[in-house]
């Protein structure tokens, strides 16, 4: 089993390499001619954020974790 | 009309240039359903939604909410929402199901009696307000949001704060995003707060506040021309009381291994928590084919808690009026460190307990779908989303035989020993309707 | 998210500057006036049509009568009196081009990558971009648009022009003061400026960005445009070839000129017909010149 701070530094680690991913590569730039699926309301990373909103106020009170993309939004009693 | 020498072509083209000038810009045609804001006029969208959720046996929620959204012309804009939560049910204790009926002390001050093999619940009735506001400004490439938070329960109340800047690089192409916020959350239980890991010594003063702060950092980026993708991470770290007062811990007599006594649940007071959150979206196809979003999120914590969620959607257009969106959801979760079932008489209490289920090793699965559509005639958009949510864990409890002399009250159970589930599974269904109009 | 840019006005020597950014423009208003407040409501009124001739045309967007065209699956769609009225010009501008001028052609650009390289399409993708092109199967009639699924409109050709004419209209109507609406090189004039001054228009080098104009023109009223080929093009067999599409043979025209610039009494005409005469590939020149309109010309 490996220690706590060992699977933390790799995940750390899967993190950077992810990170890195997205941000090398070819800086290619999408042309504007490219772009016409791209200007769709539906080519979003979260499709809607009224269910996302309710997503995590449900998962929060059912379950055990949280966060992964905004910070300070609201507290509740129910965890 | 020009007075040189025109061609035929000229002359053909000239008329039709004619009519087409003079022709009168209408009001948006029927096909043109956009709630977007046009660019660069002012906007108000409005949007309307109501959650009806429902466990089974449990608790009913119900949450309507209104958000306004205005954009201005120099690109600023302003959130304000306002949701209500009213809330009834039952809320497990983080007692054991027992073999004999029990009696349990609810927040709300009422008494119940529990029938046999289940796990024991607390009624309770609760509402709650909250009020958001954001206002987001563009500066050059930049974008800065910042939001305000407040909530109220009977018990609880939060405030929060928090401030995010975006930067949009290489025509749009990609996007990166930092943040921080801050909750500041008081919590006043009904009979005053009580001292950990005992039956119910009063603590004697208020508990701490919750303060909770928290930084994000992403990256999106245009992929190709039909993929989308992003990766952020958030870090929270919660100082305080962060006890939920309400749950007990059985303490089972060893031989019997029926409860002898009670204590509250005890869990520290700081608590710094990671999530790391993957996602794409993929366009199929060409114009009106169907896009494919995937999640994945690892969390952990150090009270030990770690999980891993995979989230997928499946939007497909019927037609310009109408779209579905199946959803499947997977979550699995390790238990925290101090995390217990139950604790056994004559062993040494630990420093932190509690046996909130969510705390626990659970999985949980979620199917459903969204319908969205738009009524002919009526502006704005619909959707409604219908869900299931099935979240079990494992962990039972066997007794041994004749643990009970005959002639209860409620009239019979088992007179050999049995086995309880101590996280039996739930089911939830919920149901979400939102309406979303643009003036 | 967040607004193409806010506008801008500002005075330069004796008259007004207004520059926006739109359907992928630098576009420009200028005002030949004293007052700030007409300046002002001019860039107002040429701004609000540019945009609003976007949001309606631009092939871009999910939420305009373009998109519900392009996605009827074969199913007629009734569109107001503006489409109509630019469908009959492309209609118009279609037949009298002998079938190479034609909005549906967009397609094509799924087989071809202009970017200077030298991939070409080969004959079997070639002819399946092909099969999604052609203005003869699509039936206009009665304000209905009836066309094949999987085909396209594309009003690139002609959008930019037109919202040109437009908002020259809406200035118009706005201040008696003489203006010049310049939408990425798209331009009308409305008259002679105070003291019976011409606007001075500096028409651009193909080859070369940024260098200095090519030619300089003097004119009081009337449309320009230019087309050309000269940024966007693929090498094929040493030869270059412009990313002007011939609809009926899927391959670039041969001997399109690198750039036309066309004068006529609007802007729409003024695209029209350098569009044409880029189509008419080497015949270009012999085309402008039957038309009677002053035009310069890069081979």
């Amino acid at each position: 089993m490996r220690t706590r701070m060992a699977r933390t530094r790799s995940a750390l680690a899967a993190l950077l390499l992810a990170l890195a991913a997205l941000a090398s590569g070819c800086a290619a730039t999408i042309k504007p001619w490219d772009r016409d699926l791209l200007a769709q309301r539906k080519m979003k990373l979260v499709p809607s954020d009224r269910e996302a909103a309710t997503d995590r106020h449900v998962y929060f009170s059912k379950e055990g974790s949280t966060g992964g993309a905004g910070v300070g939004g609201g507290g509740c009693g129910c965890n | 009309m020009q007075l040189d020498r025109r061609s035929p072509l000229r002359a053909r083209l000239g008329a039709a240039a004619c009519v087409l000038l003079a022709s009168a810009p209408a009001a948006p045609a029927a096909a043109d359903t956009s709630t977007d804001p046009a660019p660069g006029a002012s906007a108000t969208q409005l949007e309307l939604s109501g959650l009806v959720y429902g466990e089974k046996g449990r608790t009913d929620v119900l949450e309507p909410t209104v958000r306004v959204t205005r954009l201005f012309a120099n690109g600023q804009s302003l959130t304000a929402e306002a949701g209500f939560d009213a809330m009834t049910g039952a809320s497990p204790t983080g007692g054991v199901a027992s073999l004999r009926t029990q009696t349990t002390t609810s927040a709300s001050g009422q008494s119940t009696s529990i029938p046999a093999s289940q796990v024991p619940t607390a009624m309770f009735r609760d509402q709650r307000e909250s009020f958001d506001l954001g206002w987001s400004v563009p500066v050059g490439p930049f974008t800065a949001t910042t939001g305000g938070h407040f909530s109220h329960e009977k018990d609880y109340r939060s405030l929060g704060a928090n401030a995010v800047v975006t930067l949009d690089l290489l025509q749009k192409s990609v996007q990166l995003t930092g943040g921080a916020g801050m909750n500041r959350d008081r919590v006043d239980p009904v009979g005053g707060a009580v001292r950990g890991l005992t039956p119910g010594d009063p603590l004697g003063t208020a508990p701490d506040p919750k303060r909770v702060t928290s930084m994000l950092a992403g990256i999106s980026r245009v992929m190709s021309r039909r993929w989308l993708a992003g990766v952020s991470a958030t870090r929270e770290v919660e100082r305080g009381y962060l006890t939920e007062p309400y749950k007990v811990l059985d303490v089972l007599d060893p031989a019997t291994l029926e409860t002898a006594q009670q204590l509250r649940e005890k869990r520290p007071e700081l608590r710094t928590r990671t999530s790391v959150l993957a996602s794409s979206t993929w366009h199929f196809g060409d114009a009106g084919g169907d896009v494919g979003y995937l999640n994945y999120r690892w969390y952990t914590d150090d009270w030990g808690v770690r999980s891993n969620t995979v989230d997928l959607k499946w939007r497909h257009d019927l037609d310009d009026r109408h779209w579905i969106q199946p959803h499947v959801r997977g979550y699995s979760q390790r238990q925290a460190d101090f995390f217990r079932y139950y604790l056994v008489q004559g062993e040494p209490l630990p420093a932190f307990a509690s046996s909130d289920e969510r705390l626990g090793p659970l999985r949980t699965v979620t199917v459903g779908a969204t319908y969205g559509f738009q009524v002919p005639n009526l502006p704005g958009e619909w959707s409604v989303r219908a869900e299931y949510l099935h979240q079990w864990g494992p962990g039972k409890l066997t007794r041994p035989q004749a643990a009970v002399a005959g002639g209860d009250d409620d009239g019979g159970d088992a007179a050999n020993g049995g086995t309880v589930d101590l996280m039996p599974a739930v089911h939830i269904g919920s149901l979400l309707v939102s309406y979303s109009i643009g003036f | 998210m967040g607004a193409p840019g806010v506008a801008r006005l500002e005075r330069v020597d004796d008259h007004f500057a207004g520059r926006f950014t739109a359907m992928a423009s630098p576009c420009e208003v200028l005002v030949d006036t004293d007052d700030p407040r007409v300046a002002d409501a001019a860039l107002e009124a040429a701004e609000h049509e540019a945009r609003r001739v976007e949001a309606k045309f631009s092939r871009y967007r999910d939420d305009n009568v373009v998109y519900a065209i392009n996605h009827a699956g074969g199913r007629p769609v009734a569109v107001d009196d503006e489409t109509a009225a630019l469908l009959d010009y492309a209609r118009t501008c279609w037949d009298a081009s002998g079938g190479r001028f034609d909005i549906t052609s967009g397609a094509l650009r799924r087989a071809w990558t202009f970017d200077g390289g030298d991939r070409v399409p080969d004959d079997a993708t070639r002819r399946a971009a092909l099969a999604s092109v052609g203005w003869r199967r699509v039936t206009w009639r009665d304000r209905e648009l009836t066309m094949p699924a999987g085909m396209e409109l594309d009003f690139g050709g002609i959008g930019k022009e037109y919202a040109v004419d437009r908002a020259a209209a809406r200035v118009a109507a706005v201040t008696a003061a003489a203006h010049v609406v310049n939408f990425g090189g798209d331009l009308f004039a409305s008259g002679a400026r105070r003291g019976g001054q011409p606007w001075a228009v500096g028409v651009d080098d193909p080859g070369r960005t940024g260098a200095a104009a090519l030619w300089r023109l003097e004119f009081e009223r009337g449309g320009l445009a230019t087309s050309g080929d000269a940024r966007r093009f693929v090498m094929h067999r040493g030869r270059r070839l412009g990313h002007i599409l011939d609809p009926t043979t899927g391959w670039p025209v041969d001997g399109a000129p690198r750039s036309v610039t066309v004068l006529a009494a609007t802007c729409l005409e003024a695209g029209t017909l350098s569009t044409l005469a880029c189509l008419a590939g080497a015949g270009a020149k012999a085309f402008l010149d039957a038309q009677g309109v002053r035009y310069w010309i890069v081979e």
